[in-house]
C-alpha cells in the first residue's frame, strides 16, 4: 500500500473509530490508565489492519514501506490518542527482534508487541552504568542447557507492566568491555526477577530498578551471537532515534499548538516563539530524512545523534515557553489540564538525560561524524 | 538531475566557484551552463551553485539572475543586461519588501545591489502597489549607487537610491515580489549553509593539530562539543531547507532563511573560540566567511527579523505554519 493511500484509509478509521478509541480519562491520568488507553488503541488499529502494516509479514505484519508506520504514529499522537514514548517502545524493540531473534521466536512473539497484548522492557543501564554501556555488570552464566542471569538494571521503563525484557548481559570477563556483551529475550514471569518502580519528579512511575536473582533463561533466549551483544545494541540504538523521534516531534508539535492557542496575551515572547517554531520545524525535516532514508534501505548509525539532540532541545525550547506562557497553571494549577502541563514540564526536563545523554550524543557525534579521534 | 550528471555538474560549480573575482566566477558560470541547469532543476541548480560559493566566500550575478527570472521570466531577463544578466535592486539591509516604492508618476527606490550592478546598463526594480507587485526595467544612469565597503568589502554591495518617473522606464510588468524574494532567500540559506561548512571544517583541521598538554585540542571534550554543536546546527539548516524546496513558499522560505543565518552564527562563534588566537588574525581565513556569514544573515530579510515576525504571527493567529507532510 503506498503511503497516500495509507494516509486516507488511516484517517477515515481514525474518524469513524473516534469514539471508541478516544481517552476516557481527563488530563495525564494514571500510568495504569495511561496503559490501558495505549494497549486499547494497539489492539483496535492492530485488528483494524493499520498496526501490521510497515512490518514483514514473518512477524505478523503485512509488508510495506517504514512510512507507514510514521505515519500511524504520527497520526495517532497528533490525535492526543497515546503517549509517544510508550508508543514507540516496539519501534525499538521489534527491529531488534525481527534481525536478532531465531525465526520462531520472532514470529511468535512480534506480533503480541504489536498488538498490544504484551508490553515489553530494554534491560540496558545499571546503576554503575549510565553513559558507559559497555562497562555493564549484570552477569549471566552458563549452567549447563541454560544461563542464569544475576545483577542489576536500573532506568527500565515499564518494567512493572512488561511480560518480556529485551537485556544486555555480561558473558565475558568483566575487561572483556563490550566485546563480552550478550543480548537475552527474557520472560519478565521468570522465578528471581523483582521490580522495584521508582517515582521520578513529573509524578510517575514510570521507570523501575530490576533484581535478577539467578534467574534462569533457555539457551534459545540468546539474540544474535554470543559475546556479540553489542553490536546488536549499536544497531538498535539508531531505532531509538529515527521513528520514534518522528512520533515524539508530532506530540511536540501538537503541544506547542495547544500552547499558542491557550497563552495569555502578551505571556509570550514573539522572537521565542519563532526561534522554537524554526527548531521543531528543522526536527522534523532532519527526522523525515532519516525516515526516507530508511525507506530507501539505508542502515541508520551515527547521524541519528544529530535527530536525538534535535528532538531534547525542541522538547526543552517548547516547554520553557509552556513555563512562561503557562506559568500559573505550571505553579499552582491542580486541575487536570494544569497537572498535565506541569507533569510534562518536568518530563521535558530528562529529554537530555534519557536514551543517551546530550554529551554522549555529541561524543558520538565528535568521534563518528566529525572523525576528531578517541576523545583521550 | 540523476546522479551522475549531478556530479558532474556539482564538479564544474566547484571548480567555477574557486574563480575569486566576480566576474570571472560569472563567465564560469555561463561555460558550464549554470542558467540551463536553473531553467530545468532550479533546487539542485540553487543548492549546489550557493553553497559553493558560501564555501569558497565568493560571489556572482547568481543572485540577481535568480530573482530576475522570478521576476520577469529568463528570457526578458536575459535582455536586460551583460553576461551575467541583469541586475536586480534588493531591498535595504535587514529587510526583504520590494525596494520601489509608487508615488504618482514616480518610483522612488532605496535599497542595495550586488556586484553584478557594476557591470549591466540597466536593472531590475520591484516595486510594490496594492494590487500586487510590478517590475520596472531601469536604466541605471537614473538611480545613485555607491559602493559599500562595510564588515564585508569582498562582497562589493552597492546602496542604490533615487527616484525615477515611471514612464522612463521599459514598460512595468507584473510580478510576485514574495515569491521572488522566497527564491532569493533558500539561495542565501544554501550559501550560509556553505560559509559553516567551510568555518566548521577550518576548526576542525586547528582542533586536530593544534598541539597542547602533550595532546592535540581536539581530544578535549570541550573542543569537541563546541564542533558537534556546529555540525548539529548545520545538519538541521540544510534539512529545514531541503523540505522548504518542496514548498517554497514566503514562509518556509523565511524560516529556512531565519535558521540558517542563525546556524551560521552559531557556527562562527564556535569556530572563532576553537581557532582561538589565529582565527582572529587576518593572516588566517575564518575572518572571511564569519563577515560573510553577518551579512548574508542580513540581506534579504534579517535572520532575527524573520523570526520575530513568525512568532508574532504565530501569536496573533493561534497556529502554526503549515506543518510539510511525511
Amino acid at each position: 500500500m503506498e503511503l497516500d493511500e495509507f494516509k486516507a484509509a488511516v484517517d477515515v478509521w481514525l474518524d469513524a473509530q473516534a469514539e471508541e478509541l478516544a481517552c476516557t480519562f481527563e488530563g495525564i491520568g494514571t500510568l495504569d490508565q495511561q496503559m490501558a488507553q495505549l494497549r486499547k488503541v494497539m489492539q483496535l488499529t492492530y485488528d483494524a489492519g493499520f498496526m501490521r502494516m510497515g512490518w514483514p509479514e514473518r512477524v505478523g505484519g503485512l509488508g510495506g514501506s517504514n512510512l507507514l508506520r510514521a505515519y500511524l504514529g504520527e497520526v495517532l499522537t497528533a490525535r492526543d490518542l497515546v503517549e509517544p514514548g510508550f508508543y514507540s517502545m516496539p519501534e525499538v524493540l521489534a527491529p531488534t527482534m525481527i534481525d536478532y531473534a531465531p525465526d520462531a521466536l520472532a514470529a511468535e512473539m512480534v506480533p503480541r508487541l504489536l498488538r498490544g497484548e504484551e508490553i515489553w522492557c530494554q534491560g540496558f543501564s545499571e546503576p554503575g552504568t549510565g553513559s558507559n554501556l559497555a562497562s555493564l555488570s549484570c552477569r549471566a552464566t552458563r549452567d549447563g542447557d541454560a544461563w542464569r542471569l544475576n545483577g542489576q538494571k536500573v532506568w527500565t521503563s515499564l518494567a512493572q507492566y512488561a511480560q518480556r525484557c529485551v537485556l544486555l548481559a555480561r558473558t565475558g570477563t568483566t575487561e572483556s568491555a563490550h566485546k563480552g556483551i550478550t543480548a537475552l529475550f527474557i520472560d519478565m514471569d521468570s522465578a528471581g526477577i523483582t521490580v522495584r518502580p521508582i517515582e521520578t519528579m513529573n509524578g510517575a512511575q514510570e521507570f523501575s530498578e530490576v533484581f535478577f536473582d539467578d534467574v534462569v533463561v533457555p539457551l534459545d533466549r540468546v539474540l544474535g551471537e554470543v559475546n556479540h551483544g553489542w553490536s546488536i545494541a549499536m544497531d538498535l540504538l539508531p531505532h531509538e532515534r529515527s521513528t520514534a523521534l518522528w512520533h515524539r516531534a508530532a506530540y511536540l508539535q501538537r503541544r506547542l499548538e495547544q500552547l499558542v492557542a491557550t497563552a495569555p496575551a502578551g505571556s509570550l515572547d514573539p522572537v521565542a516563539v519563532g526561534e522554537a517554531t524554526e527548531l521543531l520545524w528543522s526536527l522534523r525535516a532532519r527526522s523525515r530524512a532519516t525516515q526516507r532514508r530508511l525507506a530507501a534501505g539505508e542502515t541508520l548509525g551515527a547521524e541519528t545523534s544529530i535527530d536525538k539532540v534535535l528532538v531534547a532541545t525542541a522538547e526543552q525550547a517548547i516547554f520553557d515557553l509552556v513555563a512562561d506562557g503557562l506559568g500559573t497553571d505550571v505553579v499552582l494549577g491542580d486541575d487536570p489540564v494544569s497537572q498535565r502541563w506541569r507533569a510534562e514540564f518536568l518530563y521535558s526536563r530528562a529529554a537530555t538525560i534519557y536514551g543517551g545523554s546530550a554529551e554522549i550524543q555529541r561524543n558520538i557525534i565528535a568521534r563518528r561524524l566529525l572523525d576528531l579521534g578517541a576523545d583521550r | 538531475m540523476e546522479a551522475t550528471e549531478r556530479a558532474l555538474f556539482e564538479g564544474g560549480v566547484r571548480r567555477a566557484t574557486e574563480a575569486t573575482d566576480a566576474g570571472a566566477l560569472d563567465s564560469a558560470l555561463d561555460d558550464i551552463g549554470w542558467r540551463d541547469a536553473l531553467a530545468a532543476d532550479r533546487p539542485t541548480a540553487v543548492s549546489v551553485l550557493f553553497e559553493s560559493q558560501g564555501a569558497m566566500t565568493t560571489t556572482s550575478a547568481a543572485l540577481d539572475w535568480l530573482l530576475a527570472s522570478a521576476l520577469v521570466g529568463a528570457s526578458d531577463a536575459s535582455a536586460g543586461g551583460t553576461s551575467g544578466g541583469g541586475a536586480v535592486v534588493l531591498p535595504p539591509l535587514r529587510r526583504c519588501d520590494a525596494p520601489g516604492r509608487l508615488d504618482g508618476d514616480w518610483c522612488v527606490v532605496e535599497g542595495l545591489g550586488t556586484a553584478a550592478l557594476d557591470r549591466c546598463d540597466t536593472a531590475l526594480v520591484a516595486a510594490q502597489t496594492p494590487d500586487g507587485a510590478v517590475t520596472f526595467a531601469v536604466e541605471l544612469g537614473l538611480l545613485t549607487r555607491r559602493p559599500v565597503l562595510g564588515i564585508d568589502p569582498a562582497l562589493g554591495l552597492f546602496e542604490v537610491m533615487g527616484e525615477f518617473e515611471t514612464g522612463w522606464a521599459a514598460q512595468p510588468k507584473s510580478a510576485d515580489w514574495p515569491a521572488a524574494a522566497a527564491l532569493g532567500q533558500l539561495a542565501l540559506s544554501h550559501e550560509l549553509v556553505g560559509a559553516g561548512r567551510t568555518m566548521l571544517e577550518l576548526a576542525r583541521t586547528h582542533a586536530l593539530e593544534r598541539m597542547q598538554f602533550g595532546r592535540s585540542i581536539g581530544s578535549f571534550q570541550a573542543v569537541r562539543h563546541r564542533l558537534a554543536e556546529s555540525l548539529i546546527a548545520l545538519e538541521a539548516a540544510a534539512a529545514l531547507l531541503d523540505a522548504a524546496w518542496e514548498d517554497p513558499s514566503p514562509r518556509s522560505a523565511a524560516m529556512a532563511k531565519a535558521f540558517a543565518g542563525r546556524s551560521a552564527r552559531t557556527v562562527a562563534r564556535h569556530s572563532q573560540q576553537v581557532l582561538a588566537g589565529i582565527g582572529f588574525t587576518t593572516e588566517h581565513p575564518l575572518h572571511r566567511s564569519v563577515r560573510r556569514a553577518l551579512v548574508l544573515d542580513q540581506l534579504l530579510g534579517a535572520g532575527t527579523v524573520l523570526t520575530r515576525t513568525l512568532g508574532a504571527d504565530v501569536l496573533s493567529s493561534g497556529t502554526l505554519p503549515a506543518a510539510f507532510p511525511l
